[in-house]
């Protein structure tokens, strides 16, 4: 991005100075346009009107929004290869509104959001990190006096298309974990009249937010999204699916323990807790960083963060299985298994102990247990026999 | 002794077989209780679960590691295979279960899946009652399942079919796209995530593995104390009954 | 002349949600009110979960400060339960946290921090062949060509001529405050530029250990990250080759963009050095450990505190000394509002007393203000960060910090009293980023060193299993993270965390009042010899706010917006 090569037209400007940047003459442009106007099957005095249409391209408006977050979704667009931030901000779209790279500030800062959606209404695409605090009436998170929930709903209704950013915005995760003392929710839970594209995780892999907005500003539309609003395209497989380590899962070769020979060769890391089988991510394919590496390339178990409630359904992060609730960290699901079913396998010994004992002591006292069938089988009695053992 | 003991359809009278309930033996008859597809669908299922619970607890926890390159190995791949083979087999077992509890007799069909009635209650607490041996002797007969053995066999069968509909819920993630997914996406949402759904698969397991000794203990217990057959019924369809013995369901 | 209401919020180009509240007067600022506008509970969402699983919720305080508090808790559980972890470990750990403060200060500075000094508007009007000319006189990096300015301007003026300035609206452009020639403005938007794609590169340090950035992976007893020279998913010669390379491509950016830019800016503002020196009191709990953090020697940059800015002495620290108030915060305490908590006493319980939103002025309510807690050291209030770090550096007799500041101050032509100041707390910056751009190939050889020796294990594993763990313990994790001294207190009851508290650098900084009336670094440095211009176009507040990197989601991390943080917790 540092060495704009040979004028692609970057959609950095109108198209009218676009073209005169490329030294395309006013006149020949006239003409593009008359040929145009003729191709549309147009009557010829329509021209000027199909000229005026066509410089008038601009770059469409972003507007982004971060509420109660980390701002490491932030970070994670910065990060992104293609396009660069750089790209992004200059020649892609005309970011209005974003708190850490805005040069504005307080109600400088105010007055562009308010700017940009008077002038955008309507068409501008609304990008919103964090969660919305419900709780206390949403004190919990305030900017420039307001909540967070207040000027969501303000941005969302008027914004042509409104895509969730990372884990808080898709459902509110950390502060949402239990307990979720703030009360905070996800974007989908508050704008509720048009499509929220949910873009997963914690944080989401930059490049996926800055496809889906080239995706949409490309087809026109956003992208085939799944169940939970998550775009297909990155969020249509399963991590476990992917995995360079499938085939050690397959094979039956696992990390037992970290730095462990297993670790040491690569293998699949299922037993310390990977989350890879539960999880729809694109972090094999797509990889972090300019493709530099991922979780489980590091070594590390996934630990399901494009997931809705990961914090809670996917902790503990280094074993298999979630706790059971209510029971201690050590009392896993199997600890209780195995108790019962050797506590249902002693019960049936030591019942069949008793059976026999019982038999004993109702011979010895002169009696069988009842025979319900057979040729042996006394008639029923018609009053209970009386218990000599008293029981 | 012409007791009609088919449903509303007696397949087996149906196509003109004779039942060998129909000819009496000294003073004791036989009853034919359990008609062949019951009979399959128990032993197709019991082996199915054997393997499920093997395999399952193999791809859950596997301790076999084998050494060296992956080429060659797919240890974990043919666990899963059987698997899912074996969870096959399941699901075909709960559609002969099904479509029986229509073309069943009185001991199979749907009015043998629950006690309904005030007296089976009763008749249950007395059941109990027996196998605590406290008056063993006032156990009411039953033909077919006992109360009891009712509301265990039926508990059973909303086990396994939880272990189904979780089973394809994980199953069906490997293809996003797919049916069983997309027949299935209600299952995770339901419990609060893909995670739970394993938990409650993985937990689920133990109660076939309780189940499994108590019901194999009792089977065995019954047929050595009453001398009824219990055993041999799941085997040939029938037992061997007294003339004069009074049975609830009889 | 009358008294002007100044509200600032949002304060942009900072990480969270920060309100400033002033009062202005002929031109300077009367009084000033740092409110932290966003509280999110993390500790209390800890209590009842895995300790090994902290790291991974204390770290999603903040995605800027990505590593530090994921390594702090490491650490916190790590000395609870007495687990040594590997060298490599550290080394790997020092290399993250090192190339976090690299990258992260270089950010601050030029996306940050830049537009307060640096008008945009004005470079269109530069000469490239100019600009390059001071370039090339200042740094020998390669893209010093009036060519490459030019495209840059190019590039720039387009943007500008499109109408749509996106990100650079209503900057305060023109503001008389800006006093950079044309043809400097346009190296630092070149930079800028510039900055952004280098960021992206070194920061791939974290993902070849950690897997991703933000947010890398870390684990307790060790990293996750196996080595294996002979092995295609390990750390081996292509994994350690591209490590290399960034470390050298971070070094050579900072000695020849980022301090040499600094230096050259600083010096059309040095009239900075006397404006914002806040409350004199810094505190750096010191970073870096040789190979433990319980040996406190080693640390690279040292452990002290310097009071009432006297560079003659070095305060020792301790922790316990540390104690939180929320006179002016939206907590209450069981016992009142008037005594400080120790962390492992500390409360944190929310309890909003502010007037409804939307908010007009907060000052007019009085009383409390923010959800910040008030840390004090002995009851006083510290600041922390690049600033007090170089000042216990160079009072301990830290060499090479030592010498480096001397260079600096030497370009600029001011003594060392010009370091308690906006400017000195920006230049500080810089001064730590090279030492650590310098000290990052040293960690680099060690861990190559340690490899070559036969020795790769990451991982500490006997304490792994809960089984080994004692019924209770508690432990103390510290980091001297970029924006300043970091502390995590973690208390395990039964293989469960039953208390987990933080106290972090912006809730020193951007502490409220406390009883006593003392103000909070952000507060006294505002109101320390500080001009305000035009109160509509605050320009000075953002430049002092913005010389100590707020991190507001750090500060209030958690419920408690202080650093506290995480209370005692009961567990149920």
């Amino acid at each position: 991005m540092l060495m704009p090569t040979a004028v692609p037209w970057a959609e950095d400007e109108d198209l009218g100075s676009f073209l005169e940047r490329r030294k395309v003459s006013r006149r020949e442009f006239l003409g593009f346009c008359a040929e145009i106007t003729a191709i549309l099957g147009l009557a010829s005095t329509m021209a000027p009107q199909v000229a005026e249409a066509l410089q008038a391209i601009r770059r469409p408006s972003v507007i982004w929004l971060q509420l109660q977050e980390c701002t490491g979704c932030v970070e994670s667009v910065v990060r992104t290869a293609e396009p660069t931030i750089g790209d992004l901000v200059l020649d892609v779209v005309s970011l209005d509104y974003q708190h850490t790279l805005m040069a504005a500030a307080g109600h400088q800062a105010e007055k562009a959001l308010q700017d940009s959606m008077a002038a955008n209404r309507g068409k501008y695409l609304l990008v919103v990190t964090g969660s919305v605090p419900l709780n206390a009436n949403g004190v919990y998170t305030t900017i420039g006096g307001r909540t967070a929930k207040v000027i969501l709903e303000e941005a969302a209704s008027g914004a042509a298309a409104v895509i969730a950013v990372g884990a808080c915005a898709h459902w509110g995760s950390v502060q949402a974990a239990r307990p979720n003392p703030t009360g905070a929710v996800g974007v989908g839970d508050i704008v509720k009249d048009k499509p929220v594209v949910n873009i997963a995780g914690c944080p989401p892999i930059g490049d996926v937010v800055t496809a889906t907005i080239v995706h949409y500003l490309t087809f026109g539309r956003v992208p085939e999204l799944d169940y939970d609003g998550r775009p297909m395209f990155a969020y249509g497989a399963r991590i476990h699916d992917q995995c360079p380590r499938r085939a050690n899962f397959d094979a039956g070769q696992f990390v037992e323990e970290f730095d462990d020979a297993a670790a040491r060769k690569g293998w699949c890391l299922y037993h310390v807790g990977c989350k890879g089988p539960a999880t729809f991510s694109p972090c094999p394919i797509f990889m972090w960083n300019t493709r530099t590496s991922w979780p489980i390339g590091a070594g590390h178990p996934c630990i399901g963060c494009t997931e809705r409630g990961f914090w809670d359904t996917m902790s503990p992060f280094y074993t298999r299985m979630p706790n059971v609730a209510g029971v201690g960290v050590e009392r896993t699901a199997d600890v209780i298994g195995a108790a019962l079913a050797v506590g249902a396998t002693a019960g049936v010994l030591a019942h069949a102990a008793a059976t026999g004992v019982h038999r004993v002591r109702e011979r010895r006292a002169g009696r069988e247990l009842p025979v319900v069938s057979g040729p042996n089988a006394p008639p029923p009695p018609t009053t209970p026999p009386t218990n000599p053992e008293g029981r | 002794m012409t007791e009609q003991l088919g449903g509303t359809v007696d397949t087996a009278r149906a196509r003109g077989v004779a039942h060998p309930a129909d000819t009496p033996v000294g003073t004791f008859r036989w009853v034919y209780l359990w008609h062949w597809p019951i009979r399959a669908m128990h032993w197709v299922a019991a082996l199915s679960i054997m393997l499920l619970i093997f395999t399952g607890f193999v791809i859950g926890r596997p301790y076999y590691l084998p050494a060296g390159q992956v080429t060659g190995e797919f240890f974990i791949g043919w666990m899963r295979l059987i698997h899912f083979i074996a969870a096959g087999a399941l699901v075909a077992t709960v559609i002969v279960r099904i479509y029986w509890l229509f073309a069943g007799n009185r001991y199979e069909r749907f009015n043998a899946l629950l006690p309904v009635r005030g007296r089976d209650w009763v008749n249950m607490l007395k059941q109990v009652k027996y196998y605590l041996m406290i008056h063993p002797e006032r156990a009411p007969h039953y033909l077919g399942h006992n109360p009891l053995q009712q509301l265990s066999y039926t508990l059973i069968y909303v086990v396994a079919a939880v272990m189904i509909i979780t089973g394809f819920a994980m199953y069906g993630q490997a293809n996003p796209g797919g049916l069983i997914r997309g027949a299935t996406l209600w299952v995770p949402q339901l419990v609060g995530g893909i995670q739970n759904v394993r938990l409650i698969h993985h937990v689920l397991t133990w109660v076939f593995l309780i189940f499994i000794p108590i019901h194999i203990y009792l089977s065995v217990r019954a047929d050595i104390l009453e001398r009824g057959g219990t055993m041999s019924s799941i085997i040939t369809g029938g037992r061997f009954v007294r003339s004069d013995e009074e049975f609830v369901d009889g | 002349m009358a008294t002007t209401k100044v509200v600032v919020d949002p304060i942009t180009r900072i990480e969270g949600h920060l309100r400033i509240e002033a009062l202005a007067e002929n031109g300077r600022i009367a009084n000033a009110w740092a409110t932290s506008t966003q509280f999110r509970g993390i500790e209390i969402i800890m209590q009842g979960r895995d300790p090994r699983d902290a790291w991974a919720f204390t770290q999603r305080i903040c995605g800027v400060c990505t590593v530090v508090h994921a390594v702090a808790s490491c650490r916190a559980v790590e000395d609870a339960l007495d687990i040594r972890i590997p060298a490599n470990a550290n080394i790997i750990r020092n290399l993250m946290v090192g190339m976090q403060f690299v990258q992260d200060h270089v950010m601050h500075f030029y996306h940050l921090h830049a537009l307060d000094w640096v008008d945009v508007v004005s470079a269109l009007s530069a000469d490239p062949a100019r600009s390059a000319q001071i370039a090339a006189s200042i740094s020998p990096w390669p893209n010093n060509s009036a060519t490459y300015f030019r495209e840059v301007q190019n590039r720039v003026k387009t943007f500008v001529q499109s109408g749509q300035l996106g990100i650079f609206t209503n900057g305060y452009w023109g503001h008389p405050a800006y006093k950079l020639p044309p043809e400097v403005n346009l190296i630092a938007v070149a930079h800028y530029l510039e900055a952004l794609d280098w960021q992206r590169d070194v920061i791939r340090l974290h993902t070849v250990f950690g897997g991703k950035n933000p947010h890398p992976n870390f684990l307790v007893g060790g990293m996750a990250s196996a080595i294996n020279l002979d092995e295609t998913a390990t750390i081996n010669a292509e994994r350690l080759t591209d490590i290399h390379d960034m470390i050298a491509r971070a070094q050579r950016f900072v000695e020849q963009v980022y301090w040499p830019d600094l230096v050259a800016i600083a010096g059309f503002y040095k009239e900075w050095a006397a404006i914002g020196a806040g409350t004199g009191n810094y505190l750096a709990c010191g970073e870096f450990p040789r190979a433990d953090i319980r040996d406190v020697e080693s640390l690279y940059f040292p452990r002290g505190i310097i009071l009432n800015r006297d560079l003659g002495r070095v305060h020792s620290y301790d922790e316990k000394a540390v104690a939180e108030f929320i006179h002016s915060s939206w907590y209450e305490y069981s016992n009142g509002d008037a005594a400080g908590l120790h962390p492992y006493e500390g409360e944190t319980k929310p309890n909003y007393t502010g007037p409804p939103t939307p908010w007009t002025y907060l000052q007019d309510e009085k009383q409390k203000y923010t959800w910040m807690k008030a840390p004090r050291y002995e009851g006083k209030p510290m600041e922390v960060g690049p600033l007090a770090r170089m000042l216990v550096a160079y009072a301990s007799g830290h060499e090479e910090a030592r010498a480096l500041i001397g260079e600096a101050l030497g370009k600029l032509g001011v003594g060392a009293p010009a370091l308690f100041s906006t400017l000195g707390r920006t230049a500080a910056r810089g001064i730590e980023t090279v030492l650590l751009a310098r000290q990052l190939p040293r960690w680099y050889d060690d861990l190559v060193a340690r490899i070559k020796g036969g020795d790769v294990r990451t991982f500490e594993g006997s304490r792994w299993e809960p089984s080994s763990w004692p019924s209770e313990a508690r432990g103390y994790g510290y980091l001297d993270a970029p924006r300043g001294a970091l502390g995590h207190w973690v208390r395990i009851n039964d293989g469960k965390i039953s208390n987990y508290q933080c106290v972090v650098p912006s809730t020193w900084n951007c502490s409220p009042r406390d009883a006593q009336g003392q103000m909070g670094p952000y507060e006294a440095a505002l109101t320390s010899n500080h001009p305000l211009v035009d109160p509509e176009r605050p320009i000075e507040i953002l430049r002092t706010i913005h010389s100590f990197d707020p991190c507001m989601a750090c500060g209030v991390h958690v419920l408690d917006a202080t650093g506290k943080v995480i209370t005692e917790v009961k567990v149920q």
